[in-house]
């Protein structure tokens, strides 16, 4: 059976001695021990050239500047902010704000209060019945088709529906003629 | 790069002290603040989103949050892990905006790379070598990639990594040494450079433990 070492313990300290940068004691054991050990050698040989690389590589970006100026802070984050720090420029805003919620309260109610009017209500015996709620006391199918069925079938009590005299014409005639269908008049019409 | 003075880049007070004279309403406390870190946020946030907008973006959000937490904030030393966290977390939160083709890492150098001095052909050569480098940054993993940029970007110690990353520092160590072995085996590729691969780790036997001579006491006995 073969396994597979996890390294020297030391390593990552070597990789990262010039990053970290280890105080004197510290560096003069980590050398010392890497004079004993291929990879901490190594490790420190390269975490070096590596750490050369990358600060060059980085140089150009580390001169980059930009030009914005604070204001666009203050622009970001607004009057409100500057008016949070004194509670006493908040007074007069508060009590604006006040006056404005109650005037709309105030026209609310009144525009809601007037537009009421009680005395159109009439007593409920006047209102034409239906006669549906009178056919739904029986139990309906389930299915559709059965509902539809039993719906047509049942007939409502007639009796008790009040017709609405109103909505029929004067004397329970129509105001105009009728048309007549002429049938079978014999003679052709040739 | 000519760099611009800055009104308030004279001021000599600590980040505590300005945190405090900001918090009564001090704007060139605050606008010190603000010259003091807006360069390094600019930067973390152009290596995270390579859009110098969205930087920019990045640097003013920044400085916005601070300012609406300025009654919160008590820096003990510095305000920077804390302005480089909030930093992070809006670049990695941003999304890019559409249409727009990202540029890699290295692309954001070109403008420095104009006005460096030497022979074209040096200049060409340490261009290369730094496409190469930050070509390989790019590849990292986000963690990693954000411990080396505020490493050697932004100048960041590793406890001040920690800090910003919100993690152990024995954990920025363990990031920062994966990253430069995997820089390692990418740059290795590039005999330019000078770097070699690390040496593979070689498999060893198994020692098996030595057989248990001594008399062991048998219970009962």
């Amino acid at each position: 059976m073969r396994v597979f070492s996890r390294g020297c313990e030391s390593r990552q300290a070597a990789y990262l001695a010039w990053a970290d940068r280890p105080e004197a004691a510290e560096r003069v054991a980590l050398e010392a021990h890497a004079a004993s050990c291929v990879e901490c050698a190594d490790a420190l040989r390269y975490g070096r050239r590596m750490d050369v690389a990358l600060r060059g590589a980085f140089a150009p970006i580390r001169e980059r500047r930009t030009i914005i100026a604070p204001g666009r802070v203050r622009l970001a984050v607004g009057p409100r902010a500057r008016a949070a720090t004194n509670p006493w420029l908040r007074a007069p805003r508060f009590f604006g704000r006040l006056a404005e919620v109650s005037v709309m309260v105030g026209v609310t109610l009144f525009a809601v209060g007037s537009s009421m009017d009680f005395s159109t209500h009439q007593p409920a015996s006047t209102s034409p019945r239906s006669s549906v709620p009178g056919s739904l006391h029986v139990q309906q199918p389930v299915g559709d088709i059965d509902y539809v069925r039993w719906f047509r079938l049942v007939k409502a009590d007639v009796s008790s529906i009040v017709l609405d005299p109103t909505r029929l014409p004067f004397g329970g005639r129509f105001d105009y003629d009728p048309v007549e269908i002429v049938r079978d008049l014999g003679a052709s019409p040739r | 790069m000519k760099t611009q003075r800055d009104p308030a880049a004279g001021d000599t007070r600590t980040d505590h002290d300005l945190v405090y004279a900001a918090r009564d309403g001090d704007t060139i406390a605050f606008d010190a603040l603000f010259y003091r870190y807006r360069d390094g946020i600019f930067r973390l946030g152009l290596a995270i989103t390579k859009d110098p907008s969205a930087a920019e973006e990045i640097v003013v959000d920044t400085f916005a949050r601070a300012h609406r937490a300025l009654a919160r904030l008590e820096p003990d030393d510095s305000l920077r892990p804390w302005l480089y966290r909030v930093a992070v977390n809006l670049s990695y939160n941003r999304r890019p905006r559409k249409g727009l083709i990202l540029s890699s890492l290295d692309e954001a150098v070109d403008e420095a790379l104009a006005n460096e001095d030497g022979s074209p052909s040096h200049v060409a050569e340490q261009a290369e070598l730094r496409r190469l480098v930050l070509g390989a940054v790019d590849e990292l993993g986000p963690k990693h990639r954000l411990v080396v940029v505020l490493h050697y970007m932004n100048g960041l110690n590793l406890t001040e990594i920690a800090e910003v990353v919100d993690c152990p520092v024995g954990t920025v160590k363990s990031r920062l040494h994966y990253a430069l072995r995997r820089l390692r085996t990418h740059l290795a590729a590039h005999p330019e450079l000078g770097i070699e691969p690390s040496r593979p780790i070689m498999a060893t036997e198994l020692r098996v433990p030595k057989q248990i001579t001594a008399a062991v006491p048998i219970e009962g006995e």
